[in-house]
C-alpha cells in the first residue's frame, strides 16, 4: 500500500485553482519531494494531504486514512513541519515538547526530550523560553516536534530553513536513516539542490498542476534537475493559470 | 519636526490600511457609526432611570480614563510585545531598529496616532451619542463640546500615565511602586483633591486654571512616557525550570491545553497581574457608577448583581489573554479538534478571571455588606461563561479583532446587551424588590450560562470549518 495516494486532487479559492488534478502515488520508504516555484501549490497540497485543507475535488489516502473524513486520524499518524513556524514564545522547548507529547497523548514522551535535543544539537538550550532562541534552534525545536512521536510518514515543508550547514547535513541525513528504517518523507522544497540531493523521487508542480516526475538518481546523462525543472515549468506556464503556495 | 509629522502620517495611513485589509474599509468606516448607536441607547436608559448627565459625565470620564490605562499598557511593556504584538502588524515602529530614527521619536508619534485614532473612531461617536440625551436634560451644546475635550483629555491621561508607568517600570520596579505609594497615601490621609489634576475638572470648573492644572500631568506624562521608555532587545536569554508537566498533573489536563494556556499568560509581559489589571479597571467603574447613581438618584442599586455582571463581562480581556499567544493554525498540525482547544482555553480562562474577580468582590465587602454582595458569586462565574461562549462562537481564537469589525462588534455587543442590560436593570430596582430581583438575576445568569456553555461547545465545529474551507 502507498504511504500516499491522491487522484485529481483540486483545490479552488474563490476563482484561483491552486491545484489542479493532482494524482500522486508515494510508496512507503521513499523520500519524497514536491519541487515547485513559489506559490505553485505545495503548501497547499501538504495542507490537504494532513487534513487542514479541504479539497473542492478529488480524493487522497495518507497511510490508509480519508484526510477529509478523518483528519484526526490522519495527524495522528503523522508528523508536520509547516513553513515558517516557531515553538510557542513562551515555552521552553522542553515544555513545548511535552505538550506536544499531551497533545497526541504519549504516555511519556520526557525520557526521549533529552535524545531529541542531542540529536538536533539543542540540549543546552532546552530550558531557555523559545521566545529567546535563535531562529535556527527554533527550527530543530520545531524538527523534533515533528518527529517526537516517531511517525511512520512526516511532511515537512521547506525542512533546511535557517540551519547552519553542518546542521543541515546532518538533517539530512537523519531523514535518509529514517527512510532506510521503512518510514517515509514528504518534503515541500523550491530548492533544487536538495531535492535533487537528498529525495529518491521528485514531483515538479508548477502552477498547481504536476508537470514532472523523476527519479534524481536515474536522470539521462548530463541531464540536471534543474534544466527538467525549468523546460517543464517553462512549457507550463506558457499557459497562464493561477496558484498559491 | 518634518519627520514627525510625515512618521505620523504614514503612521496613520498604516493603521488605516491595516484595518481596511482586516476587515474591508465600509466595515471598519461603519464602526463609530455603530459605537455611536450603541452609546446613544445606553445614555437614554440612564437618563430614563433618572441618572443626570453629569453622573453619567463622570463615570464616563472614569470609564475613558482606565480605558486609556490599558490602551497605553498594551502593546508598550517589553520586547514581548514588541515582537508579538506590533510586529506583526505595525511595520513602522517595529523598524525601529533598521530606520535612521530614534525609537523615542518612533514611539511618541506612534501614541500620538493612537491617541487621534481613539479620539476620532472611539471618543468622538461617543460625544455625539451624549448629545440627544444631553440636550433634552437642559444641557448646553458648549458643555457638551467641553465634555468631548475632556473626555479626550482623560483618555489621554490614562494612555500617557499608564507609559510613563511601564517606562519606570523599565528602569526600576521601586520607581513605579513609590509614587503610586505617595499619591495614594496623600489621597488617604489628607484628602489631597487628585481630580483637580485630571482633565475632568476642566468639565466641573470650565476655568483657566482648571484647564492648565487639569491638562498638565498628561502633557508632562506625553513627554516623560517616551524619555523613560527603554525597549528590551537585549539577548538575554530567559530560562525556565519546566513546570508543564507539574502544572498539567496538578489541573489533570490531559491535553495540556490548559496549562499552555496558562503558562503563555504569566510569562508574558504583565505576568498574571494584567488580568487582574484588567478586572481591576471594571472594578473601579463599577464602584464609579454605583456611587454615581446613589448620589443622582437617591437609588442603592444591588452591588452583587452589578458587581458580578460587570466583572463576568470585564473577564473578556482575560478571553483575549488566553488566546493571544497562539495561532489557530497550529492547532490544524496536532491531532485535537479545535472544540478541544477551545475546552483547555475556557478552563484557563475561568482558572484566571474568577479568581481576580472574586478577589474584587471580596475587597468590595470593604464598602458594601457581605450579604449584598453574595449573590455576585454566582452571577459572575455564570456570566463569564457566558462572556466565553458568546466571544468564542463570534470571534473564534482571535477575540480583538472584533473590536475592529462592525459586523462582529455589534453582533458580540448586542449578544452581550441582551444580558447585561436585564441584569443591570434588575441591580437597579433591587431596592423595590429585593428577592424577585435577585432570584431573576440568577436565574437569568443560569440560563447566559448554559447558552454560553452551548455556543462555546458550537465554536470548535464552526471555526473548524471555517479554516478548512
Amino acid at each position: 500500500m502507498p504511504a500516499i495516494e491522491t487522484a485529481e486532487l483540486t483545490k479552488r479559492f474563490g476563482d484561483l485553482e491552486a491545484l489542479a488534478d493532482l494524482s500522486l502515488s508515494v510508496p512507503e520508504g521513499e523520500l519524497f519531494a514536491l519541487l515547485g516555484p513559489n506559490g505553485s501549490g505545495k503548501t497547499t497540497t501538504i495542507e490537504i494531504l494532513t487534513g487542514q485543507l479541504e479539497p473542492t475535488s478529488g480524493t487522497a489516502s495518507v497511510l490508509g486514512h480519508d484526510p477529509v473524513a478523518d483528519p484526526l486520524a490522519v495527524r495522528r499518524a503523522v508528523g508536520i513541519l509547516p513553513e515558517r513556524e516557531d515553538p510557542p514564545s513562551f515555552l521552553t522547548p522542553r515544555e513545548y515538547l511535552e505538550f506536544v507529547g499531551a497533545v497526541r497523548n504519549l504516555s511519556d514522551v520526557s525520557a526521549s526530550i533529552d535524545d531529541w535535543a542531542d540529536r538536533f544539537e539543542f540540549r543546552e538550550k532546552l530550558d531557555t523560553l523559545a521566545t529567546d532562541l535563535s531562529e535556527g534552534e527554533r527550527q530543530r525545536v520545531m524538527l523534533a516536534a515533528a518527529f517526537v512521536h516517531e511517525p511512520d510518514l512526516v511532511f515537512i515543508d521547506e525542512p533546511l530553513v535557517n540551519l547552519d550547514p553542518l546542521m543541515q547535513e546532518q538533517i539530512k541525513g537523519h531523514f535518509r536513516e529514517y527512510c532506510e528504517r521503512g518510514n517515509t518523507v514528504f518534503l515541500s522544497t523550491h530548492f533544487i539542490e536538495v531535492a535533487e540531493e537528498l529525495c529518491t523521487r521528485v514531483a515538479i508542480v508548477s502552477d498547481g498542476r504536476l508537470v514532472a516526475e523523476r527519479n534524481p538518481q536515474e536522470l539521462d546523462d548530463g541531464e540536471r534537475l534543474l534544466d527538467v525543472f525549468r523546460e517543464e515549468v517553462g512549457k507550463s506556464r506558457a499557459v497562464p493559470t493561477g496558484a498559491t503556495d | 519636526m518634518a519627520l514627525t509629522l510625515h512618521l505620523f502620517r504614514r503612521m496613520l495611513r498604516e493603521e488605516w490600511r491595516l484595518h481596511e485589509e482586516l476587515f474591508g474599509g465600509r466595515r471598519f468606516g461603519a464602526f463609530p457609526v455603530a459605537i455611536a448607536v450603541l452609546a446613544a441607547g445606553g445614555f437614554e436608559l440612564l437618563r430614563v432611570t433618572g441618572t443626570g448627565f453629569d453622573a453619567v459625565a463622570a463615570g464616563l470620564h472614569g470609564l475613558v480614563f482606565f480605558f486609556g490605562l490599558q490602551v497605553g499598557t498594551i502593546g508598550l511593556v517589553g520586547r514581548d510585545a514588541l515582537r508579538d504584538v506590533l510586529g506583526d502588524v505595525t511595520l513602522l515602529v517595529f523598524s525601529a531598529r533598521t530606520l535612521p530614527v530614534s525609537w523615542n521619536r518612533l514611539l511618541a508619534v506612534f501614541l500620538l496616532k493612537d491617541l487621534v485614532y481613539y479620539a476620532v473612531f472611539f471618543l468622538a461617536p461617543l460625544g455625539i451619542a451624549a448629545a440627544p440625551s444631553a440636550l433634552r436634560t437642559g444641557v448646553t451644546p458648549g458643555r457638551i463640546g467641553l465634555f468631548w475635550v475632556t473626555l479626550v483629555g482623560a483618555f489621554a491621561l490614562g494612555v500617557t500615565l499608564s507609559l510613563t508607568l511601564a517606562g519606570l517600570a523599565t528602569r526600576s520596579k521601586l520607581a513605579v511602586v513609590v509614587p503610586v505609594a505617595v499619591l495614594t497615601a496623600a489621597v488617604v490621609t489628607i484628602g489631597f483633591d487628585v481630580v483637580a489634576y485630571t482633565p475632568y475638572a476642566l468639565y466641573l470648573d470650565p476655568s483657566a486654571i482648571a484647564a492648565v492644572r487639569g491638562f498638565a500631568p498628561v502633557v508632562a506624562f506625553a513627554v516623560l512616557g517616551p524619555l523613560l521608555f527603554q525597549p528590551v532587545e537585549g539577548r538575554a536569554q530567559r530560562t525556565s525550570p519546566g513546570r508543564f508537566s507539574r502544572i498539567r498533573g496538578v489541573l489533570a489536563d490531559d491535553t495540556g491545553l490548559t496549562t499552555r494556556a496558562l503558562l503563555d499568560v504569566s510569562r508574558s509581559s504583565g505576568s498574571v497581574w494584567k488580568v487582574l489589571f484588567s478586572m481591576g479597571v471594571l472594578f473601579g467603574v463599577t464602584a464609579l457608577l454605583l456611587g454615581q447613581i446613589t448620589a443622582a438618584t437617591g437609588l442603592e442599586p444591588s452591588p452583587g448583581i452589578a458587581f458580578g455582571t460587570l466583572l463576568g463581562l470585564g473577564a473578556f480581556t482575560t478571553y483575549s489573554w488566553v488566546t493571544q499567544f497562539d495561532d489557530p493554525d497550529e492547532y490544524r498540525r496536532y491531532p485535537v479538534s479545535l472544540g478541544a482547544v477551545f475546552a483547555g482555553k475556557r478552563r484557563a480562562y475561568l482558572l484566571l478571571s474568577l479568581p481576580a474577580g472574586l478577589l474584587y468582590l471580596a475587597i468590595a465587602t470593604i464598602w458594601y455588606p457581605p450579604r449584598e454582595l453574595a449573590v455576585g458569586l454566582l452571577v459572575l462565574p455564570l456570566v463569564a461563561v457566558y462572556v466565553f461562549g458568546v466571544t468564542a462562537y463570534v470571534a473564534g481564537l482571535s477575540a480583538t479583532e472584533l473590536l475592529f469589525d462592525t459586523v462582529l462588534f455589534v453582533a458580540f455587543g448586542a449578544a452581550l446587551a441582551l444580558v447585561s442590560i436585564p441584569m443591570l436593570v434588575a441591580a437597579l430596582v433591587y431596592p423595590t424588590a429585593p428577592v424577585t430581583t435577585t432570584v431573576g438575576a440568577v436565574a437569568l445568569s443560569l440560563v447566559a450560562a448554559v447558552v454560553g456553555w452551548l455556543l462555546g461547545s458550537r465554536a470548535g465545529p464552526k471555526w473548524e470549518r471555517r479554516l478548512r474551507e
